[in-house]
C-alpha cells in the first residue's frame, strides 16, 4: 500500500525537506523543493551558477530562514532561526568562504561557544588545548591547537573548521564547495575524513562542480535547476552526461540571429595576460561589431579578467592593446581613457551611487562632456539623460529620482548608459541580465545586439548560457583562471560547454 | 612571514622611533650640566594658560638665580595625571615638589604621596583639601571681593549688575562668585540682574553679553567677570553695542591685555594677582625647605586692584 | 484628511522638516521673551552664528565624502594665532594676514586628506591626531599666550559691519553661496557627493578618488582656518586655547541640517539651518535666564528632538 511504502521512506530519511520555498527580491532561489537524507550517507548536490545549492545549504545551516516548507530531523521538525539554532540541533556547515577566527588559535576556533570554563569565568586553557587536541585527534590531523589559525594553509584552516563542526557534536555536516581551494593532495585527504566521518554515523550534505567528486565521494546526487529539484539518483546507476543533461536541460528561449561576418579587424587584443590568483597566459582578440562570449564556472576566473581590462584589479603581466596601440591600464580611468567601459556584475557595489539621481548616475563616467570650465551644464545634462532615458526606456519618476527607487532592470540599464555615454569601442558587460525580470532582460539582450552591429567589441561574461549561445559570435569557456575551449555557438551545446566548464 | 612575527618587527620599530625621538627631544632640551644646588620637581594646572606660563617662567627664572634645577610637567588640567607626575617625581628622589593643583579633591592624594614619602611640597596659587607643606598664593575670593567692592564704590552702592562666571564647578569659579556675593550682601543697593557662565572663553563671554544687552539693556550698571578674557569679551561686546561709556566692566588676572585695555581706559579695572610673586616665593620656599630650614606654612602674596591711576605700578 | 493630502504634507514635511522646527522654535521664543524678536537680536544672532556656520559648511565638505573633521577646533586656534601674528599694526597689509591664515588652514586640511587617502588610515583617527598636533603648534608659534595688540583693519573684519550687516555674516554668506554653488553646479562638487555615495562605484567610473577626497579636506581645514582669523578679529587676539570642540557644533549643525555621517547625502542650505537652530537656541535660552545648567540639556534634547523630526519626515 501506499502509505507503507511512505512509512519505511520517513524510517530511512534522517533529515527531511519538504517544499522549501525561498525567495529574494526579484529571484524565486528555491522553488518547492523536497529532499531526502538517510543516515550515513553523503549526498551531492550538483547545479548551474543560480540553481539554488548555496541557498538550500544556507536554509539547512539555519543562515536563511524559509519562506515556507519545513525541515526535520529524525521526524522532529526544527524551527531554526539562525546558525546558533542549527548547531544546536547537530547540524554544522563548512562555508565554501572560511569564517573563521584569523587571529585566535585553533584551540580557540575548534571550541568556540563552548570553552572550557573554570570557576565560572575563567577559560580553563589546559581543558581547551585538550579538548580541541581530542577532537583534531579524532580527525587524524596534526595541527598543534596552539598554531595561530591565520597561519595555517587552506586547506589545514578547513580542517579545523570540519574539527569545530566534530566538537559542536553535529551529526548533519554541511559541506559548501568545500574542494575548491584545495590542492589535489588536500583533496584525497579531506575525502578520508568525509568517508571516517561517514563510517562514524555523521550525514553529509555536499556540494560541488567538479564532477569526479560526485563519483568519487557520493552515495546519492540530486540535481538542481533553477531552484527546483530535477532528480535524485544513486551515484552507481548515473552517468555523467545524464547529471549534465539534467543540470542544463531548459528549452533554449532565445533565438539567435546574428548578423555574422562582418570581418573588421580586432578592436582589443590581449596577449599572455596574467593576474596571480586570477586568471593565467589569456590570450584572446575581440573584433569589432562582434559579441565574444566568455563562459565558465563561478571562480573560473571570467570576472577577474573584465576587472583586469577594466583596471580594477589590473594584470599583473602580459600585453592589452587597443588596435595597434600598447596600454597600461592600471586603474578605471585609463581604461575610459581609450574606450574601454565595464557593466559590472556587482551592480551594487560598483555601479550605482545609490542616494543620486538618475541624470547624475548617467553622466558620472564623462561628466566632463557635459560641463563648461569646471560647471555642470544642467541643459545638456537633462537632454542627453532624456535621450539615454528614451532609446534604453529607463522607466523612472523623473531624471531627478534618486535611483536606489528603480527596479533592477532599470537600475541596470543607468550603469549601461552611463557606460555608453563615454562612447567606449569595446564594452565589457559582467553578467549584465543577473537578477533582472524577465522583459527588461530581453530589452537588454536587443540593446547588446544593436550594440555590436553599430561597431562595437563587446566581450559578454554570463553564467546563463542559453544566454550566451544566443548573443556569443564565439564563445570562450574559461576553468581555473586558464582558457580552455572556443567553440561556435552554432555549433556546439550547453552540454559540451558545460562539460568544458566543469573540472575533472 | 608568520603574523606573529610581523606584529613584533613593527611594535619593536615603533618602540625603538619613540625612543630615538624622545632622547632627541631631551637633549636639546637639557643645556651643559652643572651640579644643582637642589632638584625641584614642578606640576603646574596648564601650561596653555598665560597666567600659569607667567608662574612657570618666573619661577625658571628665579631657579637660574638660586642655582636650582627644576623639572617642569604641565598637567593638562588632568588631576589624575597630577598625581602621576608627582609620584615620578618621588620616584626620581627630587628634594622638593611645587604643586599647581588641578581641583581641590582630585590633586589631594599628591600632597599625601609627598608627606609618605618626606619630600616637602609648596602648593602655589591655589589649594588642595590635604595641607601641604607650606602654600604659596592668594586667596581668590579676595580677588572678586576687591573688583566687587571697586563696582559698588563707582556705582555709588545703588545699581544694577551682571556676573559672568568661569566654568561651573572650579576652584576659581566657586571662590571668586563667593567673594562676589559676599560684597552683594554687605550691599543691598546692588542688585544682581543675571549670572551665567561663559566657561572663561572670550568668544562665549562676547554672545553672552550681546545676549544680556538684548534682554536688559540700559538696565545693567555694571558687568563683573570672573576672569579677564570674559571681561574682555564682555567689553568688545559692550563697545560694539556702544554701550560702554554707560556701564562699569571689572575682571581678575590682570592679563596684559587688560592692562592694556586699563590704560587705554577701555577697562575700568582688573585684579592683580601676583604671578610674578607667586613663582618666585615658591621656589625660594621650596629651597627653604628642601634644605630644613623653617617657613611659614602659608605666604600670602596679596591682590592689588588695578585702575587708571595706578596702572604703571604694573606695566 | 484624504490620503492623498496626508502624503502630500508627508512630503512637505519631509522637505521642509527643519525648517519648521526651527520657525516652532523662533515662534515659542518671541512669545516667550519680547526681545527675540527684533531686528537687531536677530542680526546679533547671525554674527554669532557666523563662526560656527562657517566651520559647518567646511566640515559639511569632508562629511559629504564620508569622512569627518575632528581637528577643527585646534585648526581654527591654530590659524588665529598665526594670522594674528602678522595682523600687528603697522606691519603687513591685512590681507595678508588672512591669507595665511587660510593657507595654513588648508595646509593642516591637506595633511589630513593626503593621510586619509594615501595612507589608508581612518579620518576619525588622521584628524584626532590633527586636533592634537594643531593645538600643541598653536602654543608653540604663541608661547602659550594670547596674541594681542592687532590693528584695527584686522579687528573690522570681525567687529566691523557693512551697511548695518555685519561682516562676519557678510563672510559666512559668501562662503556659504559659493560652496553651495560648488557643491551642486561644478564637477568637483558632483563628484564629492559620488565619492561620499559610493566611493567604489565613483572609482569605477573613472574619479579619482583620491583627489576628490583630499580636496574636501584642503577647502574644509581652509575653512576653518578663515573661521580662525574671524574670530581671533572678532576677539581682538589670537587665542591658542581659543576654539576648544568647535568641531563637534559644527559636525552638529551639518548633521541636523541632514547632512548623512555615512556621506554621499546633505547640503549646505540644510547645514545652515542647522547652525541656526543651534544659535537661536543659544540666544533664546541666554535671553530667558535659563541657568547654565539646564540650558546644556534643554540644548542637547533639542537637537537630538530636530534629528529626530527630520528623520521622521524622511521616512
Amino acid at each position: 500500500m501506499r502509505s507503507d511504502v511512505r512509512t519505511t521512506e520517513e524510517v530511512e530519511s534522517f533529515l527531511r525537506i519538504r517544499g522549501l520555498t525561498k525567495a529574494f527580491p526579484g529571484v524565486r532561489a528555491l522553488d518547492d523543493v523536497d529532499l531526502d537524507l538517510k543516515p550515513g550517507e553523503v549526498h551531492v548536490l550538483i547545479g548551474e551558477n543560480g540553481a539554488g545549492k548555496s541557498t538550500l545549504m544556507k536554509l539547512v545551516a539555519g543562515l536563511e530562514c524559509p519562506d515556507s516548507g519545513e525541515i526535520s530531523k529524525q521526524g522532529r521538525v526544527l524551527r531554526m532561526r539562525n546558525p546558533h539554532d542549527a548547531i544546536r540541533l547537530g547540524i554544522a556547515m563548512i562555508h565554501q568562504e572560511l569564517m573563521p577566527f584569523r587571529q585566535m588559535t585553533v584551540a580557540e576556533n575548534i571550541l568556540i561557544g563552548q570553552e572550557p570554563v573554570q570557576f565560572g569565568v575563567w577559560i580553563d586553557r589546559k581543558g581547551l588545548l585538550q579538548g580541541a587536541a581530542r577532537v583534531l585527534g579524532r580527525l587524524k590531523c596534526a595541527i598543534s591547537p596552539e598554531r595561530l589559525l591565520g597561519e595555517l594553509s587552506l586547506a589545514e584552516m578547513q580542517l579545523v573548521e570540519i574539527a569545530r563542526a566534530l566538537a559542536q557534536d553535529a551529526d548533519v555536516i554541511v559541506m559548501d564547495e568545500p574542494t575548491s581551494s584545495l590542492s589535489k593532495t588536500e583533496v584525497a585527504a579531506l575525502f578520508e575524513v568525509i568517508r571516517d566521518l561517514q563510517q562514524r554515523g555523521a550525514t553529509i550534505l555536499y556540494t560541488s562542480h567538479k564532477m569526479e567528486e560526485v563519483f568519487e565521494i557520493g552515495d546519492r546526487v540530486t540535481v538542481l535547476r533553477d531552484g527546483r529539484r530535477v532528480t535524485t539518483l544513486k551515484v552507481d546507476d548515473a552517468s555523467e552526461e545524464e547529471l549534465i543533461q539534467a543540470m542544463v536541460g531548459r528549452e533554449l528561449t532565445l533565438v539567435s540571429s546574428r548578423a555574422k561576418g562582418r570581418g573588421a579587424g580586432p578592436l582589443l587584443t590581449v596577449h599572455n595576460l596574467s593576474r596571480k590568483g586570477g586568471f593565467e597566459k589569456l590570450s584572446f582578440q575581440v573584433n569589432a561589431g562582434e559579441i565574444l562570449g566568455f563562459a565558465g564556472l563561478m571562480g573560473a576566473g571570467r570576472t577577474a579578467v573584465v576587472n583586469a581590462l577594466f583596471g580594477l584589479e589590473p594584470a599583473d603581466r602580459g600585453e592589452i592593446q587597443i588596435g595597434d596601440r600598447r596600454l597600461r591600464i592600471r586603474c578605471p580611468q585609463d581604461a575610459i581613457r581609450h574606450g574601454i567601459g565595464l557593466v559590472s556584475e556587482d551592480r551594487r557595489r560598483l555601479g550605482l551611487v545609490p542616494q543620486m539621481s538618475v541624470r547624475s548616475n548617467l553622466t558620472l563616467a564623462n561628466l566632463k562632456a557635459y560641463s563648461r570650465r569646471g560647471f555642470v551644464d544642467v541643459a545638456a545634462e537633462s537632454r542627453i539623460t532624456a535621450e539615454q532615458v528614451h532609446s534604453l526606456g529607463i522607466k523612472s519618476a523623473g531624471q531627478e529620482q534618486p535611483v536606489a527607487f528603480l527596479s533592477g532592470g532599470n537600475q541596470q540599464k543607468v550603469v549601461l548608459s552611463r557606460m555608453l555615454l563615454i562612447c567606449p569601442s569595446v564594452l565589457l558587460l559582467d553578467e549584465p541580465t543577473r537578477g533582472i525580470d524577465v522583459g527588461a532582460k530581453s530589452e537588454i539582450h536587443g540593446l547588446i545586439r544593436k550594440l555590436a552591429s553599430d561597431g562595437l567589441g563587446v566581450l559578454l561574461v554570463s553564467s546563463e548560457l542559453p544566454e550566451l549561445l544566443a548573443l556569443s559570435d564565439r564563445l570562450l569557456v574559461m576553468r581555473n583562471g586558464r582558457l580552455v575551449a572556443e567553440l561556435d555557438p552554432e555549433r556546439t551545446s550547453q552540454e559540451e560547454v558545460m562539460g568544458h566548464a566543469m573540472l575533472r | 612571514m608568520s603574523i606573529r612575527f610581523q606584529v613584533g618587527v613593527k611594535s619593536v620599530a615603533a618602540v625603538g622611533l619613540s625612543l630615538l625621538l624622545l632622547t632627541g627631544l631631551a637633549c636639546s632640551s637639557k643645556e651643559e650640566a652643572k651640579p644643582a644646588e637642589a632638584v625641584i620637581g614642578v606640576s603646574l594646572l596648564n601650561l596653555s594658560s598665560e597666567f600659569i606660563v607667567m608662574i612657570s617662567e618666573s619661577m625658571e627664572q628665579r631657579a637660574g638665580e638660586l642655582g636650582v634645577e627644576l623639572i617642569i610637567t604641565d598637567a593638562q588640567r588632568n588631576a589624575e595625571k597630577q598625581v602621576q607626575q608627582v609620584e615620578s617625581f618621588i620616584a626620581q628622589g627630587v628634594d622638593a615638589i611645587i604643586l599647581n593643583p588641578c581641583e581641590v579633591e582630585g590633586s589631594s592624594p599628591a600632597v599625601a604621596r609627598a608627606h609618605e614619602a618626606g619630600i616637602p611640597i609648596v602648593n602655589v596659587n591655589s589649594e588642595t583639601r590635604i595641607e601641604p607643606s607650606a602654600f604659596v598664593g592668594s586667596h581668590d575670593e579676595e580677588s572678586a571681593r576687591l573688583a566687587m567692592e571697586f563696582i559698588v564704590q563707582r556705582l555709588g552702592g545703588n545699581g544694577n549688575v551682571v556676573m559672568m562666571h568661569g566654568y561651573m564647578g572650579q576652584a576659581a569659579q566657586i571662590k571668586r562668585a563667593q567673594g562676589a556675593r559676599e560684597v552683594l550682601e554687605a550691599n543691598p543697593g546692588i542688585r544682581l540682574l543675571s549670572e551665567q557662565t561663559a566657561e572663561w572663553d572670550r568668544a562665549k563671554a562676547m554672545a553672552l553679553m550681546e545676549n544680556w544687552i538684548q534682554s536688559y539693556g540700559d538696565q545693567i550698571n555694571a558687568v563683573f567677570a570672573h576672569n579677564d578674557e570674559m571681561g574682555m569679551g564682555a567689553l568688545i561686546a559692550l563697545e560694539q553695542a556702544g554701550l560702554k561709556d554707560r556701564i562699569i566692566v571689572a575682571s581678575v588676572d590682570a592679563i596684559a591685555d587688560a592692562l592694556g585695555a586699563v590704560s587705554e581706559g577701555r577697562l575700568d579695572a582688573t585684579v592683580f594677582q601676583d604671578s610674578v610673586g607667586q613663582g618666585r616665593t615658591a621656589v625660594e620656599t621650596a629651597l627653604k625647605l628642601s634644605r630644613g630650614e623653617g617657613c611659614e606654612p602659608e605666604v600670602y602674596i596679596p591682590f592689588q586692584l588695578v585702575t587708571l591711576e595706578n596702572i604703571d605700578q604694573f606695566r | 484628511m484624504q490620503p492623498g493630502q496626508a502624503s502630500r504634507l508627508a512630503e512637505w514635511i519631509s522637505r521642509y522638516g527643519l525648517l519648521l522646527a526651527l520657525v516652532l522654535l523662533a515662534g515659542l521664543l518671541s512669545c516667550l521673551t519680547p526681545n527675540f524678536a527684533t531686528a537687531q537680536n536677530l542680526l546679533i544672532v547671525l554674527r554669532q552664528i557666523s563662526i560656527n556656520g562657517i566651520l559647518a559648511v567646511g566640515v559639511t565638505y569632508v562629511l559629504l565624502t564620508g569622512g569627518v573633521d575632528l581637528s577643527l577646533g585646534s585648526v581654527v586656534a591654530l590659524t588665529g594665532v598665526v594670522a594674528a601674528g602678522f595682523a600687528h599694526p603697522g606691519e603687513y597689509p591685512v590681507i595678508l594676514a588672512v591669507l595665511v591664515g587660510i593657507l595654513a588652514g588648508s595646509g593642516c586640511g591637506l595633511v589630513n586628506g593626503l593621510i586619509v587617502t594615501r595612507g589608508k588610515v581612518a579620518p576619525f583617527i588622521v584628524t584626532l591626531g590633527m586636533l592634537t598636533v594643531a593645538r600643541g603648534l598653536a602654543l608653540v608659534v604663541s608661547g602659550g599666550r594670547p596674541v594681542s595688540n592687532l590693528s584695527s583693519s584686522f579687528t573690522v573684519l570681525g567687529g566691523g559691519a557693512i551697511i548695518g550687516i555685519p561682516i562676519p555674516v557678510l563672510i559666512l554668506c559668501v562662503v556659504a553661496f559659493a560652496s553651495h554653488v560648488f557643491l551642486k553646479r561644478t564637477r568637483p562638487g558632483r563628484y564629492i557627493y559620488a565619492v561620499g555615495g559610493n566611493e567604489a562605484a565613483a572609482y569605477a567610473s573613472g574619479i579619482n578618488v583620491t583627489a576628490v577626497k583630499t580636496l574636501a579636506y584642503a577647502v574644509c581645514g581652509g575653512l576653518a582656518g578663515l573661521a580662525g582669523i574671524v574670530l581671533a578679529a572678532r576677539i581682538t587676539t589670537g587665542q591658542p586655547n581659543a576654539g576648544i570642540a568647535y568641531e563637534l557644533d559644527a559636525i552638529a549643525a551639518a548633521v541636523i541640517g541632514g547632512t548623512s555621517l555615512s556621506g554621499g547625502v546633505g547640503g549646505i542650505v540644510g547645514t545652515l539651518l542647522g547652525a541656526l537652530l543651534m544659535g537661536v537656541l543659544n540666544n533664546g535660552l541666554d535671553l530667558m535666564n535659563v541657568s547654565s545648567y539646564w540650558q546644556q540639556i534643554v540644548k542637547g534634547l533639542i537637537i537630538v528632538g530636530a534629528v529626530w523630526f527630520d528623520q521622521k519626515g524622511r521616512r
